[in-house]
């Protein structure tokens, strides 16, 4: 990446308007979710905007297709999930944050080092923003000028 | 034979007999055992071998281990713990004293004795839940309940094996004075392990996400199974014991739980070394000492099968549940698998298991798998024609 692009800011060029799920909602409202939007994941908020995890296509898909994944995936948990009633019983806790003032580096060396799509930006425990490779790619574009 | 074309006779045939296994419709932990069988009885390998054996133990490590790392979940373990830990209780007492009674009855000693309880004690879920689902059961109460009733199970077996194996360390039932140690040190570690899991290695996978070395992550994620398992062991406890623990302080970790780390461990677990850990259960059978204890071997199958089904069924029942429901439950928790083999190869190898008693809980095992998901059937058809009848 070039030298221009080491100053931007996670902040400045991740999604603010991020569609997300509270935890209470119940996984028919999250069925809705991916087929109203397009996006592969959506992070699940707790009542007062806190992080609580992430819920995404690969979730969506071993739920609705428990009954036909391989046996040696009929775990404990995506048994439990499998049977989950709202986005806290579906999600995935702990997703890997990132901070708005973190380097765009910083974001892209770990999408690429761990083959991380997207990572949800968070400041004092609570969502402000996701990033994606497409907004470091565009980030990175619009710095060296290239619009 | 050469030992590299040892492992990969016994990994191969230990695939191609699970894929075999898996495409008739059951687990392929039965194929896998039944490839060390077959190749045991070739004659082709010792089973005492210290490469193969110690190859095996990784296998055991890293089962438990992953087994924390993926699957424990607090959350789920208080709400496990809060919806069935009456059946839970219930059905293990009764199934490890059914596993002590046989010890007993056939002049085994105190510690063996013990093993055989432990043993008998844990329940292989995904046997289950392949039937619940293909019945429509896993999201009835019932379903849930033995799921839950499982997740709890696999906890309290763990913490038995613990208390078990650093028994045998002494072997012989441990005085008083030791039996404190032993529990000191137990406590010792698991504060260690706990501060661990709270200080040292979130901070430590803060710092190894940023590292330029190649796979930091998945290698750090292995070193602390490796690390767990060692200090365990440097407490007294069997390996396993830490592994688990290990992989449950990391299940919280977002860097170690990175999708692509979760991807590379589980490819080295299931793909190589668990595989190689049920072949060399299988290769470790001793087929003479199975023919001639015949009607143990029997009774085990019985005991083992009657310990979980009468402790399920009484447990359930308490709390309130039908004849039907509490029959279904109790069927459920018959099925063993991973845990209860890292029991008995845990025992063999600290010398308190005989072959006989690892041969015969081995074929318990194979049983179980294959008998249980027919029972369940049963008594779920039952409980369907009853409701009809009522109706």
């Amino acid at each position: 990446m070039g030298k221009n692009s080491l100053d931007i800011k996670v902040g400045e060029v991740m999604e603010k308007n991020v569609v997300v799920v509270k935890e209470d909602d119940s996984v028919r409202d999250v069925l809705d979710l991916f087929k109203k939007h397009h996006f592969h994941t959506y992070p699940v908020i707790t009542g007062d905007r806190q992080l609580a995890g992430v819920i995404d296509q690969d979730i969506i898909l071993e739920i609705l297709l428990f009954h036909r994944i391989p046996r040696v995936k009929h775990t404990h948990l995506a048994a439990v999930r499998s049977l989950g009633v709202n986005a806290k019983s579906i999600m995935i806790p702990h997703p890997v944050i990132i901070s708005p003032d973190a380097g765009l580096n910083d974001a892209a060396d770990i999408m690429l080092k761990h083959h991380v799509n997207r990572i949800c930006v968070v400041e004092h425990g609570k969502l402000v923003g996701i990033i994606s490779k497409l907004d470091i790619i565009n980030g990175v574009i619009k710095r060296k000028g290239l619009e | 034979m050469e030992i590299i074309l040892q492992f990969l006779l016994i990994l191969f045939l230990a695939k191609v007999f699970g894929e075999a296994i898996e495409r008739v419709g059951l687990p392929d932990v039965l194929g896998e055992i039944s490839a060390g069988m077959f190749l045991g009885a070739l004659l082709l390998f010792d089973p005492n071998s210290e490469t193969l054996s110690f190859f095996a133990e990784l296998g055991a490590i890293f089962l438990l281990f992953t087994a924390g790392y993926k699957e424990v979940h607090l959350n789920e373990l208080k709400s496990a713990s809060r919806k069935a830990l009456i059946p839970t209780i219930s059905q293990i007492l009764a199934a490890f004293f059914f596993g002590f009674l046989i010890g007993r009855m056939f002049d085994f000693g105190f510690l063996e004795s013990l093993f055989m309880g432990v043993a008998f004690s844990p329940t292989g879920i995904g046997v289950t839940v392949k039937t619940l689902i293909d019945l429509d059961y896993l999201s009835t109460k019932t379903g849930s309940l033995i799921l839950s009733s499982a997740i709890l199970d696999d906890i309290i077996g763990i913490f038995m094996l613990s208390i078990v194996t650093t028994i045998a360390t002494f072997n012989q039932l441990p005085s008083g004075v030791q039996f404190l140690s032993i529990a000191g040190k137990m406590v010792l570690f698991v504060i260690i392990m706990g501060l661990l899991g709270r200080y040292v290695f979130p901070f430590i996978f803060k710092y190894i996400q940023m590292m330029r070395a190649k796979e930091s992550i998945f290698a750090f994620v292995v070193m602390t199974a490796l690390f767990s398992a060692y200090l365990s062991e440097v407490f007294g406890m069997h390996a396993v014991i830490g592994a688990f623990i290990g992989g449950a302080l990391l299940s919280d970790i977002p860097f170690a739980k990175i999708e692509d780390v979760q991807s590379k461990v589980s490819g080295m677990t299931y793909g190589i070394l668990v595989p190689f850990f049920f072949a060399f259960i299988g290769l470790s059978i001793d087929i003479g000492a199975l023919k001639i204890a015949g009607l143990f071997t029997l009774l085990v199958i019985m005991m083992a099968f009657a310990g979980k089904l009468i402790g399920g069924f009484v447990g359930s029942r308490i709390i309130g549940m039908d004849f039907h429901d509490s029959l279904i439950f109790g069927i459920g928790m018959i099925p063993r698998a991973g845990v209860e083999l890292v029991v008995i190869s845990v025992g063999k190898s600290a010398g308190v298991l005989s072959d006989e008693a690892f041969s015969a809980i081995v074929v318990m095992v194979v049983a179980s798998i294959i008998v249980s998901p027919l029972l369940l059937k049963s008594a779920i058809g039952l409980r369907e024609k009853s409701k009809a009848t009522d109706a």
